[in-house]
């Protein structure tokens, strides 16, 4: 059991001396999720948007597609896009593979389906009557559109800390895509997963805490948003 | 004086079934028009397709004097709808009401106008502006939301059960601002509600819709039931306590039978012989004033059936009528109509 104790008191010595390694790997998570989170919700929301507020045929059948995407494993979305950057693959001449923006590639793609669907339920989820008050209130589509977001933005600022938990919490993605890289591609995930195969408990356990760390903050941050939402 | 909307063989249908079906209606410029009709009758569709929010499925739409075949952005904004429990934006009081100017890009001298359509509504613009919409009760929530219709000064105000569900002290003051609006602005207001006795105060041109079509009378007694033949050609309807009501016509089968309030007399004693040959015995439940006409409406529980008249302040007055008081409801047999 020393080995656990040890770990603590080894994690928060790296943390707190701010050790180069372990803090290049929050960095790392850092940058790379903002970019993953960014594009997501850029593509995302008005997707989710379209999807929750218009009715149109096949929409059942989208929306079940969508919902089905969301148990999408991290490993298969990691196979398909390292098939698709590798050098053998259609986009191989891009250079992407165990770069941070290939990596992101693969967590736009599982953090997608969840702004999308929890968007549209959002969306569905705002009172019918909104819609109606907003265009008798003389808004145009565009307008009426805008405000019924807004009407929404709790819900869709939860499902955009949803997806960020998601993204900084995946390790198979960064793994395959990203390539574990010190210095270069190394996520806390990953990070945790090779410290720990390697019996360094101590950087496993300080990146633990530090995802934990932000998983709390976010999830505090959403049950607060569905409260007011 | 000109009319505001026409609208001409207008059938709207919600997959196949038929929910409206008007050969013609005409609405003048400042017109008050109730609109009553009981649940399902087709007034919120028929609302609904006065707000340009729907297209009628066949039939034309005149507004203005102009066909409307897509209604333009000047059009839409000139008619507004107020809804039964209207919904709140999720945004503080002042940004609710202010949410239509500024999407028309009319924000000049905008917090006074926000003040002035919060006393409209009998607001008081210090305590309510900055409140958030879960901070307002139900009455001040629809007063709310009706300071936001009439701060866009509309040309034609929709309001639909605007006081069904408000406290009496909210509902006063919603009728009131309404009539505010039409008397500064010259609005024409359509109103759909089930109030019987405000809508005797406020306007002659009651439009009844029965199943989707406008009917010439006031559907406020309905007389639905297993209608037999009875003698002459006649129909009778037994009530629950054995009495039997007597009607002429000849309607299809499952039709209603209405009878206009203002067809039933009201009798404390049993009526001599004459033409009219119902003559049913009840209890009066409720009775109320419709100030400024001098009439009041009296509705009598008979056999289970609840049956309004409508008497002058007079004759409560000579006949010392008053809930409780068991009287006689006398009206023809001609007198129901079938529909």
């Amino acid at each position: 059991m020393n080995y656990i104790f040890e770990g603590v008191i080894g994690a928060f010595y790296l943390l707190l001396a701010k050790d180069p390694e372990t803090y290049s790997a929050i960095w790392t998570t850092l940058r790379l999720s903002t970019l993953s989170i960014t594009c997501t919700l850029i593509v995302g929301i008005p997707l989710g948007f379209l999807l929750g507020h218009y009715n149109f045929p096949g929409k059942r059948a989208v929306r079940t597609l969508v919902d089905t995407l969301l148990a999408l494993p991290t490993v298969v979305i990691g196979l398909l896009v390292y098939a698709f950057i590798s050098r053998r693959g259609p986009l191989g001449d891009l250079g992407l593979l165990f770069t941070i923006p290939g990596v992101a590639i693969g967590q736009f793609i599982l953090a997608l389906p969840i702004v999308v669907s929890l968007t549209a339920s959002a969306i569905e989820g705002i009172d019918p009557k909104i819609y109606l008050t907003l265009r008798t209130l003389g808004a145009s589509d565009m307008q009426a559109a805008l405000s019924s977001m807004w009407e929404g933005r709790y819900a869709v600022t939860a499902a955009a800390v949803t997806a960020y938990s998601r993204v900084i919490s995946e390790v198979g993605v960064s793994m395959m895509i990203g390539g574990n890289i010190k210095w270069h591609t190394r996520t806390i995930t990953t990070a945790i997963a090779l410290e720990t195969g390697k019996g360094e408990f101590s950087m496993g356990i300080a990146l633990g805490i530090v995802l934990l760390a932000f998983a709390l903050t976010a999830n505090t941050l959403v049950s607060s948003l569905r409260r007011r939402a | 004086m000109k009319n505001i909307f026409r609208l001409e063989n207008i059938v709207h249908r919600y997959s196949e079934r038929t929910v409206l079906d008007i050969s013609k209606l005409e609405i003048a410029e400042g017109e008050v028009v109730a609109l009553v009709g009981p649940n399902g009758s087709g007034k919120s569709t028929l609302l609904r397709i006065l707000a340009f929010l729907e297209k009628p499925t066949e039939g034309t739409v005149f507004y203005n004097g102009k066909l409307v075949k897509e209604p333009s952005f000047t059009q839409r904004r000139e008619v507004t709808l107020l809804l039964q429990n209207s919904p709140l934006l999720r945004r503080t009081v002042e940004e609710n009401v202010s949410y239509g100017l500024k999407m028309r890009k009319d924000t000049h001298n905008i917090k006074e106008r926000v003040k002035r359509a919060l006393e409209m509504v009998g607001l008081s613009p210090e305590i309510f502006a900055k409140r958030k919409w879960f901070e307002l009760s139900g009455g001040e929530a629809q007063r709310v939301a009706l300071a936001a219709r009439l701060i866009l000064r509309p040309k034609v105000i929709l309001l639909d059960e605007p006081t069904a569900s408000v406290d009496s002290e909210s509902a006063r003051i919603i009728k009131e601002a309404v009539f505010k609006a039409r008397d500064e602005w010259g609005s024409t207001l359509v109103i759909v509600t089930h109030d019987l006795p405000w809508v005797y105060q406020i306007t002659e041109k009651i439009l009844s819709l029965f199943k989707g079509k406008l009917i010439n009378y006031v559907p406020e007694n309905v007389l639905a039931g297993d209608w037999k033949p009875y003698n002459d050609g006649l129909l009778a309807l037994r009530l629950a306590d054995g009495q039997i009501l007597i009607g002429a016509g000849s309607p299809q089968s499952g039709s209603l039978a209405l009878l206009d309030p203002k067809d039933v007399i009201i009798c404390t004693e049993m009526p001599e012989e004459d033409s009219a040959l119902n003559s049913i015995l009840g209890t009066i439940t409720s009775m109320s004033l419709i100030s400024e006409s001098g009439q009041v409406l009296v509705k009598v529980n008979a056999g289970g059936k609840t049956i309004s008249s409508l008497v002058t302040e007079k004759s409560v007055k000579n006949l010392h009528l008053h809930p409780g008081l068991k009287v006689y409801l006398h009206f023809k047999a001609s007198a129901l109509k079938w529909i």
